[in-house]
């Protein structure tokens, strides 16, 4: 399972915000982007044309599924997306291959500061 | 007006993006307060719909995954539509205001488009013949005429008409006014207009056989009337009114005089002059005469059509050629006469120009039995005209290199084109030889052209009478179901004198009455031989 979806590795980051973005709670498209905005604090804004570019890549790969709106929600135009057990795994194997690189990156950032100094 | 754009913008995404995301889009959109975000939001969806045509064509016959089904509530009936977009009634505005533009720039494109597939240019190129005759079909002169170039082609179907009636020294003036029993489509054509006037059953019977016992081709014009019998009533006698002076003022070669023409028409209508007209005929010829007076050409008439012109049943285009043919071939494409005088001077009498595809082999028969004599006279007395390259053709045998005959402009296509003899014929001889040509009064059209430019050239003597004076080619023009009107449209100018014969007929150079033109021309040709 690991191996298959290492080949989607690493992810863009718009695929990676989107998913992490839905790791916590079922989102709107609008939550969606508002969440990227909150995680990256201000950094990386995901305009609707690359969301809903990316999410009906995740839907076809099965990585985030569509729920539909719900009738509580003020406007009935909004969907809710949530990750699959798949989007969960592909989000997890990117934050180890992540983990991977920020320790490898520290490392030998450690490494090189001595010898600047 | 952003959100307009937006909207449009994702209507223009694949369907299947559209239908899955574009509610969801816009109502982003409409989240957003601020206009620099919003039209942030506008180069976001260009963006993607750039990314969605070029780089996503997997998804785009995608169709939507169900969504959540709403829950239907009791009592209420759902529907369910494939897609949710309808237009708003309002949209129906900008849709009607753009297939009109679309429908009149079409309409524009075919009227002013240089492929004019549908153009006959045939009928527009008639030498005019007598009025009285028919109008017939035009279309298959197209054929008749064949491949030619610019070459006026020609009033194959007038002077298909005129050969059917024997040649006789009828005039196109007198035939204009009554009858003559010698032309069975004329007279097929009195007899059904005395048929529609008395207008009842039985008098249209009793002319039926006459008719059709006249021509066999004729036989449709009773059945007709009776289909046609209706009054006329003030509406269409506006409608032709209106349609003679539209149809003028855009094919008439002259259009100052078009312009006076339609001012006196509409003068007589406004003083009421035709409320008590109810009979077509009698309209149609009060109007001819009218315009007669106003613009002083006979030649322009309203023709009443309910009585004229079913005289056969359109036939088949190769059926129209094989007919026309087969006139030609029964009487030897009218040249009656082709014989060698005393004195060894070439006489030709053709009483017509017929098409060359169809009579040029017997036309250089003729020519050439004539190429051993010492001079040659043309006949024309009885020449009703035809085909201008016939006039061409013939004409080539009097000169030693191609000579500039005549310029045509049709006024109603703006097209202008000109008439040159051919290439000279190897072996003829009768370059330098002296030439002549007989007229009379009733020699028309085509004939009168011949004669005309050969004398500018100053290549024959004409002998004879002076011509009946119909210098324009003209062709018909539908006003409605009823009515047409013949129009002189195509000016016809001689480079050497700048004008033409128009109304004033060709003048003889030695003036004789018709019947002793033959002899007179023959004393001038024996002395003109003896002086060599």
């Amino acid at each position: 399972m690991n191996e298959d979806l290492d080949r989607f590795l690493p992810l863009s980051p718009a695929t990676l915000h989107i998913l992490l973005s839905l790791a916590g709670e079922d989102l709107h498209g609008y939550g969606i982007m508002q969440e990227v905005a909150r995680q990256s604090e201000g950094k990386y804004k995901l305009g609707p044309g690359t969301l809903y570019d990316n999410l009906q890549k995740l839907i076809q790969r099965d990585w985030v599924k569509e729920l539909g709106n719900r009738p509580s929600d003020d406007d009935p135009r909004r969907r809710y997306y949530r990750l699959t057990s798949v989007g969960r795994g592909v989000l997890s194997a990117e934050t180890a291959r992540l983990a991977a690189v920020v320790r490898e990156a520290r490392s030998r950032l450690q490494i090189a500061k001595p010898r600047r100094a | 007006m952003l959100r307009h754009l937006y909207r449009c913008a994702l209507r223009l995404h694949p369907p299947g993006f559209r239908k899955r995301f574009g509610a969801e889009m816009l109502s982003i959109f409409d989240q957003s307060k601020e206009k620099r975000a919003s039209l942030r939001l506008l180069l976001d969806v260009a963006m993607s719909l750039s990314r969605q045509w070029l780089l996503r064509s997997e998804f785009w016959g995608e169709t939507p995954a169900a969504p959540a089904p709403q829950p239907a509530l009791d009592g209420v009936p759902s529907f369910c539509t494939i897609d949710s977009f309808h237009p708003s009634p309002a949209a129906f505005v900008p849709g009607l205001v753009l297939s009109l533009a679309i429908f009149s720039l079409t309409g524009i494109a075919i009227k002013h488009s240089w492929i004019h597939v549908l153009r006959i240019r045939i009928p527009e190129a008639q030498l005019e013949t007598p009025q009285w005759i028919p109008e017939t079909t035009a279309a298959p002169q197209v054929g008749l005429s064949g491949s030619g170039q610019e070459s006026p082609a020609l009033a194959s179907s007038e002077s298909t008409a005129a050969l059917v009636s024997p040649p006789t020294a009828e005039t196109p003036k007198e035939s204009q006014s009554a009858s003559n029993p010698q032309n069975p489509q004329r007279r097929a054509q009195s007899l059904s207009n005395s048929a529609k006037q008395s207008a009842t059953a039985i008098a249209e019977s009793k002319t039926q056989p006459e008719t059709t016992a006249v021509s066999s081709t004729v036989s449709g014009s009773p059945a007709a009337v009776s289909a046609h019998n209706w009054k006329l009533d003030a509406a269409e006698q506006q409608l032709v009114i209106d349609g003679a002076i539209q149809n003028l003022q855009k094919y008439y070669v002259d259009p100052s005089a078009a312009q006076r023409i339609a001012a006196v028409l509409l003068a007589h209508k406004e003083h009421s002059d035709y409320s008590a007209i109810t009979d077509r005929q009698v309209f149609a010829n009060l109007l001819t005469r009218q315009i007669d007076a106003a613009g002083r050409d006979k030649y322009i008439v309203v023709v009443n059509t309910t009585s004229a012109v079913p005289d056969r049943p359109a036939l088949p285009f190769s059926q129209e050629v094989a007919r026309y043919r087969k006139q030609m071939a029964e009487s030897n494409c009218t040249f009656e006469k082709v014989q060698i005088l005393p004195h060894n001077i070439g006489y030709l009498k053709f009483n017509s120009f017929p098409d060359v595809s169809v009579c040029g082999e017997v036309a250089a028969a003729a020519m050439k039995k004539l190429n051993g004599t010492d001079a040659i006279i043309f006949d024309l007395r009885d020449n009703l005209g035809g085909n201008a390259r016939m006039v061409a053709f013939l004409a080539t045998y009097l000169f030693d290199q191609p000579t500039h005959l005549n310029d045509f402009y049709n006024r109603g296509d703006n097209n202008r084109f000109e008439s040159w003899t051919l290439a000279p014929v190897p072996g003829n001889r009768l370059t330098d030889k002296p030439a002549f040509v007989l007229t009379s009064a009733s020699t028309f059209s085509a004939a009168e052209a011949f004669a005309y430019d050969l004398k500018m050239l100053k290549r024959v003597t004409l002998v004879g009478e002076t011509t009946s004076g119909r210098g324009h080619m003209g062709a018909p023009h539908s006003i409605d179901d009823h009515f047409m009107i013949r129009i002189p449209g195509i000016l016809v100018t001689n480079p050497i004198s700048k004008t033409n014969w128009e109304g004033k007929g060709v003048e003889p150079d030695v003036k004789v009455n018709a019947v002793d033109a033959l002899a007179t021309a023959e004393k001038l040709a024996l002395s003109s031989l003896q002086k060599k």
